[in-house]
């Protein structure tokens, strides 16, 4: 074989094998270019912006990441059942269906999922509103919600977030529920247990006659009821009444 | 020169104007949940706009953080891929979970005064090098085959910066 044939056939084997990339990569602009069909481009004279995708296959509404009863996320501690119950004082106390609930509280750090730090600090989607929950009241005027105990932080006693809206989002009332406290409660005993990773113990605990929240619940009305144990997990019940 | 790893950021802007259906989506829900949970932060109902909650009740800030999960679902549609920026081949690319949603201002008395945006952050990539307005990058830690590291083309644009850069331990 001349060599001039020789090296023919040597860059037509190495263009051979180059082909099927060249084919991949015009199918894949291919598809770019027919997706662009369905999307708006800018122009100027000649120069025309690169082809764009749509925004995703198909964007579909999507309720609030808070609208769950598992509100754990990836927290981790001592199983805590939350049953809330919402009663209408307008209408002699009778449940009231249909309410949406939010409540939110502390990890056993003491800790409330929110943007640290300042600025532009960034957090992964997945994980970041961690025990914060939107249930609506069934017809008994229940929402029920799958957490972790609380833990506590300095200057307040454990305590959970509520704020309950009409169904039409209009805000009724925004209160708190507190816990019962003293030597065998629910509090000492999970903030005890270091093996939950509940650190703290109760030293520097602030109780709720000396909590500037609760210290006046000179009735208890806002303690809610606690039962359970470490092992099997607790469950807190408690009825809020509002004005609807 | 050493490789860089750098973290793309893209502030997308959504406000009344949006035309996409995933922003439209983005808008409303961003919308329904500032109405509810400005009346934390409102409860005497002195003020209309989310600036004057800033200025005047402390703690309204914590408000960028609690809309925004309104828009988590909408961001899991996404499949980890920025929205809107692609290479100059036209695809999108950008792997992402990290971000950061910023109300710009809203109106609780006015829908389309409402103005948002979503800060995507994207994973560590491997910056190659600039050829004029484009950045060569590629997946951090991306295993070179046969033809060598594969790579992307991206255009500088307005709202796509960088943000951070550290250099690659190899």
């Amino acid at each position: 074989m001349e060599p001039s044939r020789k090296k023919f056939l040597k860059n037509f084997l190495i263009g051979a094998a180059t082909v099927p990339v060249i084919l991949e990569a015009c199918k894949k602009d291919t598809v770019a270019a027919a997706e662009t069909a369905t999307t708006t481009g800018t122009s100027s004279g000649s120069c025309a912006l690169a082809p764009t995708e749509t925004a995703g296959p198909f964007p579909t509404i999507t309720p609030s990441s808070l609208v769950r009863s598992d509100i754990r996320l990836d927290r981790t501690g001592v199983a805590l059942t939350i049953n809330i119950t919402v009663k209408n004082t307008s209408n002699s106390c009778a449940a009231l269906s249909g309410a949406i609930v939010d409540i939110w509280h502390c990890d056993k750090d003491g800790y409330y999922s929110e943007y640290g730090g300042t600025g532009m600090q960034s957090v992964n989607y997945t994980t970041v509103h961690f025990l914060r929950g939107r249930q609506t009241t069934d017809a008994n005027g229940l929402v029920s919600f799958t957490s972790i105990f609380p833990g506590w932080y300095s200057g307040r006693a454990t305590h959970i977030h509520v704020h309950v809206y009409n169904a039409a989002g209009t805000s009724l009332m925004i209160t708190q529920i507190a816990f019962p406290e003293g030597s065998g409660s629910a509090v000492a005993t999970v903030n005890a247990s270091t093996a939950n990773g509940y650190t703290k113990g109760m030293t520097g605990y602030t109780y709720n006659a000396s909590d500037n929240v609760f210290s006046d619940d000179t009735s208890g009305a806002e303690i809610a009821t606690v039962t359970g144990s470490v092992a099997a997990g607790y469950t807190l019940a408690h009825t809020i009444n509002v004005k609807a | 020169m050493p490789n860089n790893i750098i973290r793309l950021c893209y502030r997308k802007i959504i406000d009344a104007s949006s035309a996409q259906v995933w922003d439209k989506y983005v808008f409303d829900s961003s919308y329904a949940e500032f109405l509810l949970q400005a009346q934390l932060y409102n409860q005497e109902k002195k003020y209309t706009l989310f600036s004057e909650l800033l200025l005047h009740v402390p703690n309204a800030k914590k408000l960028h953080f609690l809309v925004s999960a309104a828009v988590v679902g909408y961001l899991q549609q996404l499949n980890d891929i920025f929205p809107d920026i692609t290479d100059n081949l036209g695809r999108q690319f950008v792997p992402f979970k990290n971000f950061r949603f910023e109300m710009i201002e809203s109106d609780v008395t006015k829908k389309a005064n409402h103005r948002v945006a979503i800060n995507f952050f994207s994973e560590p990539m491997t910056w190659h090098g600039s050829i004029g307005n484009y950045l060569l990058l590629s997946a951090a830690g991306e295993k070179e085959n046969a033809d060598g590291v594969l790579t992307h083309l991206v255009p500088l644009q307005p709202f796509l910066g960088i943000y951070s850069v550290k250099e690659e331990i190899l």
